[in-house]
């Protein structure tokens, strides 16, 4: 029996680690060597923070041993660098068993072997007459339909093997399962019982009984049925341990026939092993017509005869070589990290070990190779062998009589024949199961091969449940909802050859549908897999029905979007009659422009946003159409986050028009800056700096339209004020825009002077623009303000040079210097750090068009959360970008709501402390570079902000982290405890129909329907809600957090600093909000709250509703 | 009397003078002097006085104030003896708490002030103090610029600095090639043989070049001790890395980062 055998290779398995350790001690064989191991290592752990390696010079430069050397070969020979090489290592010590567990399991083993072998034999009866069963256990098959011919007893196992994965060592945690064949003594069976599942009655019956007997066998902690691998037909029993072992194994029977009792040839695919006469009770029509054939029904009858020799054919080929087992063991967790193992027709570990044993059989994979290089080579075979087209097999025989590769390929989607040449090891692998393995082993092997990224990390460790990994998700629920759509199919014959599972049956034609359907749309489908449920051995096992919802996931090409029309063939084509049954009535006769009359069918949609939603137009159309699925049965999420981006009063567009109407009407305004005649210097660049300008404005401008009468009119300077009797106006915020001037020698190189020649220009602007175009403008020192059809922009004029002249410092010696300044800072920042942003990330979303509404939806929600203070503008758009440019281990998002919800993991995973998010805009840092920035960030980390964001154009300094957010606002749990909450009321604040819950009722905010004559300056950035909080974190920033959402939030919470409220000696600069009282004989200064409560309503009169304490945490 | 707002000593931001809180402590000044009760805690030295917004309001903020005094020697641009130092300034009366340096006429505003005993209003009937969306909105219409001032503000200003920079060429150009009395001449950017700018940045770049332009010189690998050292060099970048990789490793078992699920 199995453990003993495992013996050999036991030791094998160990010996792995064991090499390794050696090779590990080698480098650090002498004792200094040991000590500066510690000590860098002593720092760390406590804070949790990488610091540079520090090794002496001694250290550094000795003499190499031969170990060592012979390690770093090694790594780079058989891994990609010593880091990966490490990882891979600590990967596999965390999931391979432990020997202390497997010395326990295979007591275990030895015990259920004994105790099966002990179950005693039951009389022989007829197959439907199942009243010898006891009360207590339920036959785990559903036996439609019931009468069936042939007799059973039950007798002890003629034989009880461990096989699978736990034997070749390959097997991995978290879940060990173990399993043994039980091997069916030959008198249960009879003749013909390969026909009309006979067997699978007779196995369901043995396991029946099995499972009554050790039920009651004290011995176990747990006896349970499941499906093996989620066929219906063939059940399992599940043996726990008792006690604390509980947990540590589940072994699973798998009862088969004696070896060659049934004859393969009567179980090729184009045989038929389930008579129609006695599944639908009706005899086949009478005109002769064949049987139908069934594949997968003798797939499954031939999986469990050759249990035991695809083990022996396993142990061959892994035997003793580790790396193979290693490769085997990342398989599995590359496989399981993307759900692809799981389930009927899911890519096991059964699967993949084949695979191995395949390309070691054909050379493609050594012995000798690590486990990293299987990983690869396996992963590149996937990438570029399609088995939907060209199936592969292990079966050297040339023997005539065995079927071509055809045939099976004619009978199944997948093909991967094994050594007999009989078996379909991918019976059950539907094309999109495999499909969707080709798509993650292509984009595993382009991660591979960049280099630039944290490969392991994103390979082995960061799971892909589909609701991140694809663009839009589909449930469809109830599925009792497919026996019709079998129906409406015609899939009576798959239903016969899979015993009814209609779930499985009508998968493959949905799939089919669909993707014809979606055409140049779809880049991807891919489908869950049914669970593999348990359930109580004195239950009914449960119904297809039960198996929960069947999920498809989309991933969208995003080129394929944009398009509203299906084109069809000519009408006179015969191909058209086709084209009109796929469509039904959504085809139309339509004549073009070129003059042909095409069918085509035209999907409604007007937006960007409607445009992203037409796959869903498409699939409740034909799924109502094809398989008589009503839409109701399809719950589609692709849009749901949509309507937190939707502008106010539009509920048909998530903003991308609004915006690009705003571009436009900048490229307009740039346009007219370049030809403005009568400036004494050219202008030698116009970019965009605002939100708008880079799509990333949450809630994008509307042309402003005021109504006069609404506002205080300033004549004299053409401008509009709010008036205090009013409710306050609609926010209008001006875009920012540069205008570089030219450098030229007329510019004073003194920073004052400067900033008064910038002004002239800035008056100049305005005097031009107004007389050679006729706009509004409005000019200060700093900026011009500018009225263009309804929208305004703040142009800066900027000189090139000026954040030098700001930087430079003159030495007492009259050598001048430059250090950077906050004011040179700042400027840098304003004038080029963030055009430089705009223009990329304007860019970007040419590229990518979800980038928008991914990028808005992160900046709602954490401004939604209350946190957006913490977070400028500019990093968010930074991190959303990163999931565009670095999207491994997925593809970039093509819609929203994928983008957000990988914003939203990466926001809680990042290790921030640890690793800069480096965003390569444009692509322009080489790997090198990467490297070079990260050591660079280790060395300084601790004068680096909390969270580092690189980009090509701001290597070091992560200029939009600069001032936030701190370490308070990115650990903070969800809050919902604010010590005081300050109600505004909605009067006064101008973007209240912004609001996640849109108010029923706001304000009028004094702007006109229709377009009107707008001469004067509306009122720009007047924000009450934004004023006030400027003013409480001036006056109580020390003693208090202000937390607010500027999209129309109604409330300001307030946190206390815990460390203002200690009593403090009397110091003259920190008197501020604070008394002095008498604590204990000593004077001491608290804040002095009941007065800092007044102070805010005072603040905020006319603005403040009321102040609410919720906490006393501030009585000391 | 003249009073003044200054920001408090250990911030540097420059604020515009707002008056009030002055002219309310001078009126209530006049009125003169009730014995204060030594009811109200206060840091030695100084005086409490409680300071509410106006009547509606419950609570007060205290101003700690004490005769401005500096010591022996230094400077002060405030007069001595006439001058009340305030401290905590509550928040509508100027941006944020400040402190006030308040300037009295005659010494004898400064001691009746001191026992002042409050609580003091800030807003009242007859010298209303805005507040709010009023204060916001009349600070916007002050913000609404007025392009003339600034265009006379621009040209004065640009009037003087040509006159300054013309002044100072004319002064370079008369002490050109004209040696000082240790007989030193002066080299300018200006004269007939124009040298680089004294920056730290040509000096990088002079320094540079030279370095550049030795190591085109240089043999690499030519040696065989180049060899040995240049192989050595990079088996300790490798060691370094590997060490670096090893303390990531370290840290993410830690943090139990091996965990695949």
């Amino acid at each position: 029996m199995g453990p003993a055998s495992a013996g050999a290779q036991d030791r094998g398995t160990a010996g792995g680690p064991e090499v390794i350790e050696v090779a590990l001690e080698g480098t650090a064989k002498e004792g200094k060597k040991e000590s500066s191991k510690k000590r860098t290592l002593a720092g760390c752990p406590v804070e949790g923070l990488l610091q540079p390696a520090k090794l002496t010079r001694a250290e550094l430069y000795k003499e190499p041993t031969s170990e060592e050397l012979n390690r770093l070969r090694e790594t780079e020979s058989l891994f990609h660098s010593s880091l990966l090489r490490l990882q891979v290592e600590e990967l596999l010590k965390e999931v391979r068993l432990p020997e202390k567990k497997k010395e326990r399991i295979d007591a275990f083993l030895r015990e259920v072997h004994q105790r099966v072998l002990k179950v005693p034999s039951t009389p022989k009866t007829e197959l439907t007459d199942q009243t010898w069963l006891p009360a207590g256990v339920r036959v785990p098959l559903h036996q439609v339909p019931y009468t069936v011919k042939g007799c059973f007893r039950f007798l002890p196992p003629a034989q009880v093997t461990v096989v699978g994965s736990y034997l070749l060592g390959t097997c991995i945690r978290p879940d060990i399962n173990v399993d043994m064949a039980v091997t069916m003594p030959r008198e249960i069976l009879q003749d013909k019982d390969g026909l009309n599942q006979r067997y699978f009655r007779k196995r369901a019956l043995y396991l029946a009984h099995l499972a009554h007997h050790l039920g009651q066998d004290p011995f176990f902690g747990s006896v349970r049925f499941s499906y093996t691998n989620g066929c219906h037909l063939k059940p399992s029993l599940l043996l726990r341990p008792r006690g604390k072992d509980e947990r540590l194994v589940t072994v699973r029977l798998h009862p088969c026939p004696p070896p060659d009792f049934f004859r393969p040839c009567r179980l090729l695919p184009s045989k038929n092993n389930v008579r129609s006469a006695w599944y639908r009770g009706q005899s086949p029509p009478g005109d002769g017509s064949p049987e139908p054939p069934t594949p997968h029904y003798n797939a499954w009858v031939l999986q469990d005869m050759t249990l035991e020799s695809h083990m022996q054919l396993l142990s061959t080929v892994l035997g003793s070589a580790l790396g193979l087992k290693d490769g085997v063991a990342l398989l599995k967790v590359w496989l399981r990290q993307r759900e692809l193992d799981k389930g009927l027709g899911g890519f096991s570990g059964f699967l993949v070990s084949m695979l191995v044993a395949f390309l070691v059989s054909t050379r493609k994979i050594h012995t000798t190779m690590s486990g990293y290089q299987v990983l690869r080579s396996v992963l590149q075979f996937l990438a570029t062998t399609d088995l939907t087209v060209n199936g592969i097999s292990l079966c050297l025989s040339s023997d005539p009589s065995l079927p071509a590769l055809a045939d099976f390929h004619q009978a199944f989607p997948v093909v991967f024949l094994d050594s007999s040449g009989c078996l379909n090891l991918c019976a059950d692998v539907t094309a999109s199961t495999y499909h969707q393995v080709q798509h993650e082993a292509r984009l595993s092997m382009a991660l591979l091969d960049s280099r630039a990224d944290d490969g392991f990390q994103l390979l082995l460790m960061t799971p892909k449940p589909m609701i991140r990994a694809f663009d839009h998700i589909l449930h469809l629920h109830p599925l009792s909802r497919l026996q019709a759509a079998c129906h409406r199919l015609k899939l009576w014959p798959e239903l016969q050859d899979l015993g009814g599972d209609y779930v499985s049956a009508a998968l493959g034609s949905l799939t089919t549908l669909l993707e014809q359907g979606l055409g140049s749309r779809l880049h991807l489908l891919a489908h869950s897999r049914p669970p593999v449920s348990e359930w109580d051995i004195s239950q009914d096992p449960p119904k297809h029905r039960d198996s929960g919802t069947l999920t498809l996931g989309l991933l969208l090409r995003p080129e394929g979007l944009t398009s509203v029309l299906e084109l069809g063939p000519e009408a006179n084509q015969p191909e058209a009659a086709d084209f009109r049954q796929f469509w039904g009535s959504r085809s139309e006769l339509r004549r073009f422009q070129d003059g042909a009359i095409r069918e085509a069918v035209v999907w409604e949609a007007a937006s960007m946003a409607q445009k992203r939603l037409i796959p869903h137009q498409v699939v409740t159309h034909l799924l109502a159409l094809h398989a008589n699925i009503p839409d109701t049965c399809v719950h589609y999420v692709g849009g749901l986050l949509d309507a937190l981006i939707q502008s106010p009063k539009e509920n048909s567009s998530t903003g991308e028009e609004a915006l690009a109407a705003a571009v436009r009407c900048y490229d307009d305004l740039s346009r007219l800056l370049w030809g403005l005649e009568g400036l004494p210097l050219t202008v030698s660049a116009v970019q965009g700096a605002h939100p708008v300008l880079r799509y990333t404005e949450v809630f994008p401008p509307t042309p402003v339209r005021p109504a006069y009468s609404f506002y205080e009119q300033l004549r004299e300077r053409a401008s509009l004020l709010p008036r205090p009797d009013k409710p306050c106006p609609a926010y209008v915020e001006p875009m920012t825009v540069v205008c570089h001037l030219e450098g030229s020698g007329q510019w004073p190189q003194d920073a004052e002077a400067i900033r008064r020649v910038r002004a002239a220009f800035q008056l100049r602007l305005a005097e031009l623009l107004t007389q050679q175009h006729g706009l509004q403008c409005r000019a200060t020192a700093t900026h011009t303000d500018v009225l263009k059809d309804g929208f305004v922009f703040r142009v800066r004029v900027a000189y090139q040079r000026e954040p030098q002249i700001l930087r430079e410092m003159r030495s007492p010696e009259g050598m001048i210097s430059l250090r950077d300044t906050p004011a040179s800072l700042r400027l840098e920042r304003d004038t080029r750090h963030l055009p430089l942003l705009t223009s990329a990330l304007h860019g970007l979303q040419q590229q990518h068009p979800a980038f928008s509404g991914a990028a808005r939806l992160a900046k709602r929600w954490v401004r939604a959360q209350l946190l957006g203070e913490g977070f400028t503008d500019e990093s968010l758009d930074l991190v959303v970008a990163a999931l565009f440019l670095h999207p491994e281990p997925f593809t970039p998002p093509s819609s929203p709501q994928v983008g957000f919800l990988r914003f939203l993991f990466l926001v809680s995973t990042f290790d921030w402390k640890n690793n800069p998010l480096i965003v390569n805009l444009n692509n322009e840092l080489t790997v090198e570079e990467q490297e070079e920035i990260r050591s660079g960030f280790l060395a300084t980390r601790t004068q680096l902000p909390v969270m580092v964001i690189v980009t090509p154009q701001d290597r070091k300094n992560s200029v939009w982290t600069q001032d936030g957010p701190s370490p308070q606002t990115v650990f903070r749990p969800p809050l919902d405890m604010y010590d005081v909450l300050i109600r505004l009321s909605p009067r006064h604040i101008p973007r209240h129909r912004q609001a996640v819950d849109s108010p029923a009722a706001s304000f009028c905010r004094g702007l006109l329907s229709e377009p009107g004559p707008s001469s004067l300056m509306p009122v720009l950035g007047y924000d009450p809600p934004q004023l006030y909080l400027a003013q409480l974190r001036e006056a109580f920033g020390d003693l208090a957090l202000f937390f607010y959402d500027q999209h129309g939030g109604e409330v300001i919470g307030v946190l206390w600093k815990p460390s203002s409220f200690q009593p403090q000696p009397f110091k003259a600069s920190n008197t501020k909000g604070r008394m002095v009282m008498s604590q204990g004989g000593e004077l001491v200064m608290v804040p002095n709250v009941e007065a800092i409560l007044e102070d805010l309503a005072v603040l905020g009169e006319g603005l403040v509703q009321a102040v609410e304490a919720r906490s006393e945490k501030w009585t000391v | 009397m003249e009073t003044r707002t200054l920001p408090a000593p250990d911030c540097n931001s420059q604020r515009p003078p707002p008056l009030p809180a002055g002219k309310m402590v001078a009126r209530r000044g006049k009125r003169g002097a009730r014995d204060s009760e030594p009811g109200i805690p206060s840091p030695p030295g100084y005086s409490a006085i409680p300071i509410k917004f106006s009547e509606k309001q419950q609570a007060s903020h205290y101003l700690y104030v004490r005769e401005h005094r500096v010591r022996e020697g230094t400077k002060s641009s405030w007069p001595q003896k006439r001058t009340l130092f305030v401290l905590n300034v509550p928040p509508y009366c100027t941006e944020g708490f400040q402190v006030a340096y308040v300037v009295f006429q005659k010494p004898g505003g400064v001691s009746a002030a001191l026992v002042l005993k409050g609580p003091l209003l800030v807003s009242t009937e007859s010298h209303p103090v805005k507040s709010g969306i009023c204060k916001w909105i009349s600070n916007y219409a002050d913000s609404v610029p007025d392009p003339e001032a600034l265009r006379v503000e621009v040209d004065t200003f640009m009037e003087a600095y040509d006159k300054r920079i013309a002044e100072e060429e004319a002064q370079a150009e008369e002490e050109e090639g004209v040696p000082d009395e240790e007989g030193w001449v002066k080299v300018t950017r200006r004269g007939r043989r124009p040298v680089l700018p004294r920056t730290e940045a040509a000096s990088l770049r002079v320094l540079e070049k030279e370095r550049r332009k030795r190591a085109r010189k240089e043999l690499l690998n030519f040696y065989a001790w180049q060899h040995r050292e240049t192989k050595m060099e990079h088996l300790a970048q490798l060691r370094k890395k590997f060490e670096e990789d090893k303390q990531r490793i370290e840290l993410m078992r830690a943090q139990r980062k091996f965990r695949p699920y």
